[in-house]
């Protein structure tokens, strides 16, 4: 897990006017991230095999795939290829990929919005679930709730998703029929995908959770509220929901950059068109444009999804924004 | 929390994961009507420019929507006229191709001879960057002339018309127009079918030209969609969401077989699984009696059999019968595990350690079979698997430094025994390991002889000192493996071609 929560307490000293530095300071490091994350995957790629031997047709020649090298600008220096994708990031301009012959940038614009809808449709089944079964586990420990669900969190998570995606194919659209097996055709095409990709976020929800809610029962202010009569419900909703959040939050959003990033396996078996396909066929077939873009993407959407976990955490906890002492964070 | 809270919260979890569904994309395709078929591919063509790519996948889709110059007959496998009715050759190197009068592209500008010429000087251009360029490069320049095709080759080309059977006819003035890369995204051709959306990754939608010279197609619409996972194709056939599922594993097959309501349809094809062994840097390899042994040590029936499922037929040398130059006078492949022994004894190889190199392209349970028959003989095999770009940079390497055997699957897609012995054991050629003076003259005699019976008996030769040498070892006949239901007639053929003209769904 990322540092997240640790800078607002070092400048415990300074007042709000502090924010905007803060932000400034985190942009300026996910510059110099970004910057060094791009570089690693331009050398790495270029040391693992040759785009243009995968390209050319089975019976090519040594001098076909030079041909098809010096066409893709592979023939040049590795430092030339380095200096001139630089430049060309700066203003913008990602590549072409090799196989499709369009812009990388387009080629991710085009599947974002299949992984987001994926994303987003996971992430909000995975919190629901995952903080309703963390607390309830919390409350009832020792009880046969927390008996029967702690095991299923576990499987959730133990389940890898090309196992647990087939068993939901076989079941709802191939024994049932009721949902589609693979591809895009509506809302409902949806589900089973996000189900996957749930039953692994909503685990670790769960257990962060579950971990927190713990946390705050063993405090002084529980044992006040309950003695004053507070009902479960209220002791829930009034005071453990936000003081237990700022874990759940920083999961929640690990999780979210994650299925951002493209969630490669589950969009395997589901036909799904996202940047978790594109991925894998970029990486496999050494489409280097794509691959840098899609790092520089996955990377910046880490870095930014953080930057607004941080900046949450101020919204839910005010003694974190203004630096103010002690607190849950 | 209560029960009906939870409850609750179950449900607005389900509505608001659903309600996010529809933000920013579209449904690509709607139910399927009569006349409308859905085929899953493993993968999303990489192109509608026919002239950049040439990947079975990306082939199955364009070359619905344009015409080749010719075509094969499914049946016989024999070149036939398709936009080119007629052609003749004035010398050795100069083919006529007479174009079929009256055929238009889709948006009713009329196709000519024109068009045909610059659809090849486009793959030969170097700027344009086919990646086809290979299977076009004996052909030093393509004119119109008096309304004919004129090719012209750099030497007598005896494979030409096979590679032109790949050849699509892009419309010159709309592609110079609009550009190369619109083009790819919007393509015109005068084929049987139209494009009528792309959903980038996920389908193409075609729908029925209704310009179309041709005999009217039964299928009006067409939906190939990318489903890479093999048992997501399974699913989708067995929940009727497709009619028709490409490339399956006989794994997969077998699951498909139990399915009284689909069918398995199959065929063979020209690809060749064969074992290919380095006889320049592979040590114990280097030894003709080490590379005999290891033939004998394989058990062929074993392979057809229990992996392929029967999908594949036993062979008797690099190239299947479909293939021109095919040598059936040769000797079977035979198991012999004893004189394998003694072979390797002879040539004091027992207990040799050998370095197979192979990658995930390539069935894992052949190669460990593999593995497995040659350690029942004494010899110790090392799998090396790496990605397939690595596995290429590694084997190509001019320096023979890959290890001693690998498993790979051949098809030239030219139904031409040049294609396959050429490229893979001519001298300095970027997948041979092997080298042979005389086989290269024979190989190179035989690429520029026009006569039919001369070059079978060029290649006749050439097996029998591929035979000899044992350079590598054809193991089995691949089959192209379909699922489909019963809504759809269709034979497939040898070529793998997905023509949608030849498919009827009710």
């Amino acid at each position: 897990m990322t540092a997240i929560a640790v800078p607002a307490r070092r400048r415990r000293t300074r007042s709000l006017p502090a924010t905007p530095r803060y932000v400034a300071g985190r942009l300026g490091q996910a510059v110099l991230a970004l910057f060094g994350v791009t570089t690693i995957v331009f050398f790495a790629l270029r040391l693992s095999g040759d785009p243009a031997r995968l390209l050319v047709p089975e019976g090519a020649t040594a001098a076909d795939i030079e041909r098809v090298r010096e066409q893709l600008g592979l023939s040049d220096s590795l430092w030339h290829q380095y200096l001139s994708f630089l430049g060309n990031a700066v203003r913008g301009d990602l590549g072409y990929s090799y196989v499709q012959n369009r812009p990388a940038t387009a080629l991710i614009a085009e599947r974002l919005p299949y992984t987001a809808n994926l994303a987003v449709a996971a992430l909000i089944l995975s919190v629901v679930f995952g903080v309703v079964i963390g607390v309830i586990t919390a409350l009832k420990r020792g009880r046969w709730q927390e008996r029967v669900l702690m095991p299923i969190v576990l499987v959730g998570q133990a389940m890898p998703a090309f196992w647990t995606g087939l068993l939901l194919v076989l079941v709802f659209s191939v024994a049932l029929r009721w949902l589609p097996s693979t591809g895009y055709d509506g809302p409902l095409s949806l589900l089973l995908p996000a189900v996957t990709l749930a039953s692994l976020s909503a685990a670790a929800i769960a257990r962060v959770t579950r971990g927190a809610v713990l946390e705050q029962l063993s405090q002084d202010y529980v044992r006040t509220a309950r003695a004053k009569g507070a009902s479960t419900t209220r002791l829930v909703l009034r005071h453990l929901a936000r003081n237990s959040a700022i874990p759940v939050l920083t999961v929640a959003a690990l999780e979210l950059a994650n299925l951002l990033g493209g969630a490669v396996v589950t969009e395997v078996i589901f036909a799904w068109p996202g940047i978790g396909q594109l991925t894998i066929q970029s990486v496999s077939a050494r489409d280097f444009p794509v691959v840098q873009a899609i790092v520089l993407f996955a990377s910046a959407v880490y870095i930014v999804i953080n930057l607004l976990t941080d900046l949450l955490y101020g919204v839910i906890d005010r003694r974190v924004a203004t630096g103010g002492n002690g607190g849950a964070a | 929390m209560n029960r009906r809270r939870f409850r609750a919260a179950l449900l607005l979890a389900t509505a608001l994961a659903l309600g996010a569904a529809s933000c920013g994309i579209q449904p690509a395709s709607a139910g399927r009507g009569p006349g409308t078929i859905m085929i899953d591919t493993a993968n999303y063509p990489s192109t509608l420019d026919p002239g950049k790519q040439y990947d079975t996948d990306t082939y199955s889709v364009y070359r619905n929507i344009f015409d080749q110059l010719l075509r094969r007959n499914p049946k016989t496998n024999a070149v036939v006229p398709w936009l080119a009715t007629k052609w003749r050759q004035t010398d050795p190197r100069t083919w006529h191709f007479t174009m079929r009068p009256g055929v238009t592209f889709s948006d009713g500008s009329p196709l000519t001879a024109e068009d045909a010429a610059y659809s090849i000087s486009r793959i030969l251009d170097k700027k344009f960057g086919s990646q086809q360029y290979a299977n076009f490069s004996v052909i030093d320049k393509a004119t119109a002339a008096g309304g004919d095709l004129v090719v012209h080759t750099s030497v007598p080309s005896p494979t030409l018309l096979s590679y032109l059977t790949t050849l699509s006819v892009v419309p010159k003035a709309y592609v110079q127009r609009v550009g190369d890369k619109q083009f790819a995204v919007k393509p015109i051709g005068s084929g049987p079918f139209v494009l009528q959306s792309a959903t980038a990754g996920s389908e193409v939608v075609l729908t029925a030209n209704p310009k179309w010279w041709g005999p009217p197609t039964q299928i009006r619409t067409a939906v190939f969609r990318a489903v890479p996972n093999v048992a997501s194709r399974v699913a989708d056939l067995q929940s009727r969401k497709v009619d028709l599922a490409t490339t399956l594993t006989p794994d997969a097959a077998d699951q498909i077989r139990r399915d009284p309501t689909l069918a398995i349809l199959s065929t063979p094809t020209e690809r060749v699984a064969y074992l290919a062994y380095n006889t320049i840097k592979g040590g114990a390899t280097n030894d003709p009696r080490v590379r005999k042994a290891i033939a004998e040590a394989i058990d062929y029936d074993a392979l057809i059999k229990n992996l392929q499922r029967g999908y594949a037929k036993p062979i008797n040398s690099m190239a299947t019968p479909l293939a021109f130059g095919y040598d059936k006078s040769l000797p079977d492949n035979h198991h012999d595990p004893e004189n394998a022994k003694r072979l390797l004894q002879e040539a004091h190889a027992v207990g040799a350690k050998l370095v197979m190199a192979t990658s995930p392209s390539f069935d894992p349970q052949v190669v460990q079979a593999i593995q497995g028959d040659l350690a029942a003989v004494g010899l110790q095999v090392e799998i090396q698997n790496s990605d397939q770009a690595t596995y290429l940079k590694k084997v190509q390497d001019p320096s023979h430094e890959w290890g001693s055997i690998r498993f790979g699957k051949w098809s030239c897609s030219c139904l031409d025994s040049d294609g396959v012995i050429y490229p893979l054991f001519h001298t300095g050629e970027i997948w041979s390991s092997y080298s042979n003076p005389d086989f290269d003259k024979i190989v190179e005699q035989a690429r520029e002889t026009i006569d039919p019976a001369q070059r079978t008996k060029l290649y006749s030769q050439a097996f029998e000192l591929l035979n000899r040498d044992l350079p590598g070892i054809g193991l089995f006949q691949a089959y192209a493996v379909y699922g489909a239901n019963s809504r759809l007639q269709w034979t497939p053929d040898a070529s793998e071609s997905l023509f949608l003209d030849q498919m009827k769904v009710s």
